[in-house]
């Protein structure tokens, strides 16, 4: 017998498969930004990305557990902490390699440190995958059938905001301005008197806090562990190459879509093709339009 | 040229008799060795000489391991040395049609984005082997033991290793001096160049991949042969694809010799000087690595080789994204 409510329920779960996309978009985008900035900027692949936002979510973590600090309220410091220690690593290592050796060594130093790092994690906090739980983590929102999990909706609007900061930061203040001139011309940003290497660290450091914060973030929504971190380099990377290099709307239309082709996966197809249709996604994308739907919003450096 | 011959001479002869005095870790070690050098070897044909990084070689590996171990068992081929011959001969010819298949649209990207895109190829093709039924790589593929009447499965190994290593050193040296190989080379160093003098780069890049794809996946297949026993998580693993890098980089990339000293320092250092310090294994690896980058960016080869190798080559990539 036919279910009379059968196309109801379908339209339905469409929605709320959407709806579970785009919560999951929103948070991806913000983890992605920063990556995409530095990229964009600087040009590195910075394979610890994903280290940077897992010790946000560490930091987060003992920050909730040992002061009581509510998680969404720890990505503030947790931001600053990371433009240091990003600026920090950007002027001592990186652009020491990259000086001594060429662009593509970074790529090397990266994933060195990314190494050492998840080793440390691992040694520190062991390898088991952990979770933030605050007190209202379980509680949700209904709208007749639909349903949204409060941390989720909190999540989204977070990462909204930052991505707005992002944007107004870059295109509004002297500090966005002397990036972006440094990311087109950064000779003719050194005659017009802005400190270029200064400002590389300051790129990178805020490249470093956004995924630092975003790591705040995804540790309430999602669990981690050391070893997730290259899940979220990759992540970031799919999500620059879906929306395009150096924007933060690039960032957020990249994030949105894979979240979308994630939560439509899992939901139509079957969760453990999830990663398959990613990349899948990944290298049509590369082999259509490599440059991103939005284009790179440095694209006169290169 | 004497000097050569004699070298070549007295390599084979240790190769020969070396397992009469390892004890069998120690050969496992070796054969080891010779498994990561020859791949290293086969990344460096393109990786190397064309500038063309792939982060997903792992793909062949699989590709090849898989493709062997299927072929087998649905020719229902009796066991033994022959069985294994003809898998690895079918897994390493699967690899090459693949990599010609796939070579005109992804090597159309460059530098980072043909990294990428390799890389993503890798994942895809893992996901489905695991996920996919037909491919029963989530339960797991079995090999019937390819070993002859009593003969110890290490020293077996070994001399398969080390026969295909030298096979894949044999390539990379023919490779090298033929005028295909200053093809790959002029590549590396100017593309647009390159093409505008007339080089056929489109057709140099597709043979390139292809040569450095059934390298990888006769290699494949017989580490799958080696292991008997064998998952999609365990052919298909991102680490193999870097190591291929890691060891090229840390020996000199491009060079001949260098993939092999790499390997050889690589494996040395984490396999027997950090054998006991099993959870410091990652902190270790990134730590020469990083070191490596920052005191030889030319690599161990380049600190022997002077200024005409430095000249020569040096730690680069096609930099452009097309």
């Amino acid at each position: 017998m036919r279910d009379p409510h059968f196309p109801d329920r379908q339209a339905m779960l469409i929605i709320q498969t959407a709806l579970n996309g785009l919560v999951l978009g929103g948070v991806y985008s913000l983890a992605a930004v920063g990556f995409s900035l530095i990229f964009g900027a600087l040009g590195i692949v910075n394979l610890t990305h994903g280290i940077f936002v897992i010790c946000g979510a560490y930091a987060a973590m003992v920050l909730f557990h040992v002061f009581g600090i509510d998680p969404f309220l720890a990505t503030v410091p947790v931001a600053i902490a990371f433009f240091f220690i990003g600026y920090a690593y950007q002027r001592g290592l990186i652009q020491v390699a990259i000086s001594r050796a060429s662009l593509v060594a970074s790529l090397l130093v990266t994933f060195g440190v990314a190494l050492i790092m998840r080793n440390l994690l691992q040694l520190v906090f062991s390898p088991d995958v952990r979770t933030i739980t605050p007190s209202y983590s379980f509680s949700s929102l209904t709208f007749g059938s639909l349903r949204i999990d409060i941390v989720r909706l909190i999540a989204v609007l977070v990462s909204i905001v930052f991505l707005l900061l992002m944007a107004l930061v870059l295109s509004k203040t002297a500090f966005g301005r002397r990036i972006r001139a440094t990311a087109q011309q950064p000779l003719a940003a050194n005659l017009s008197g802005v400190n270029v290497p200064h400002v590389l660290g300051q790129t990178f450091g805020l490249g470093a806090a956004f995924a630092a914060a975003s790591g705040a973030v995804l540790g309430i929504v999602q669990p981690f562990s050391p070893s997730s971190e290259d899940f979220w380099t990759l992540n970031a990377f799919i999500v620059v190459v879906l929306g395009g290099v150096g924007s933060p709307s690039g960032a957020l239309l990249g994030g949105i879509l894979l979240g979308l082709i994630s939560s439509f996966t899992a939901q139509f197809i079957g969760p453990s093709y999830t990663n398959a249709v990613m990349f899948l996604v990944l290298v049509i994308m590369l082999l259509i339009r490599p440059q991103g739907l939005l284009g790179s919003a440095f694209g006169e450096s290169r | 040229m004497t000097m050569r011959i004699f070298l070549l001479l007295g390599t084979l002869i240790v190769i020969v008799l070396l397992p009469q005095f390892l004890a069998p870790f120690h050969i496992r070690v070796v054969q080891l060795f010779f498994f990561t050098a020859a791949l290293a070897l086969a990344w460096n044909v393109m990786g190397g000489l064309a500038g063309y990084w792939s982060f997903g070689h792992t793909v062949f590996i699989g590709m090849g391991a898989f493709a062997a171990a299927h072929f087998v068992a649905k020719l229902g081929l009796p066991a033994g040395p022959l069985q294994m011959i003809a898998g690895i001969v079918f897994g390493a010819l699967f690899c090459g049609i693949v990599a010609a298949i796939i070579a005109y649209p992804i090597l159309r990207l460059r530098g980072i984005y043909f990294a990428i895109a390799m890389l993503g190829i890798g994942q895809v093709a893992a996901e489905l082997a695991n996920n996919v039924g037909w491919f029963q790589g989530d339960v797991g593929l079995f090999l019937e033991t390819a070993l002859p009447d009593g003969v110890e499965p290490e020293r077996f190994f070994y001399y398969v290793f080390a026969g295909l290593f030298l096979f894949t050193w044999m390539v990379s040296l023919v490779v090298m001096r033929s005028r295909f190989g200053y093809g790959l080379l002029a590549i590396r160093e100017d593309e647009d160049t390159a093409k505008m003098l007339g080089v056929p780069t489109e057709q140099i890049k597709a043979f390139g991949f292809t040569i450095s794809a059934v390298l990888v996946g006769m290699l494949g297949a017989t580490y799958a042969y080696s292991l008997g026993y064998f998952t999609a998580s365990s052919v298909f693993r991102i680490d193999f694809s870097l190591n291929m890098i890691i060891y090229c980089l840390i020996g000199g990339i491009g060079t001949l010799a260098g993939p092999v000293v790499g390997a050889a320092l690589m494996l040395l250092l984490t396999q027997i000087i950090l054998g006991q310090l099993l959870e410091l294994h990652l902190l270790a690896t990134g730590l020469v690595v990083i070191l490596i980058v920052l005191t030889l960016p030319n690599g161990v080869m380049g600190l022997v080789g002077g200024e005409a190798f430095r000249r020569r080559f040096s730690m680069r990539a096609g930099g452009k994204a097309r």
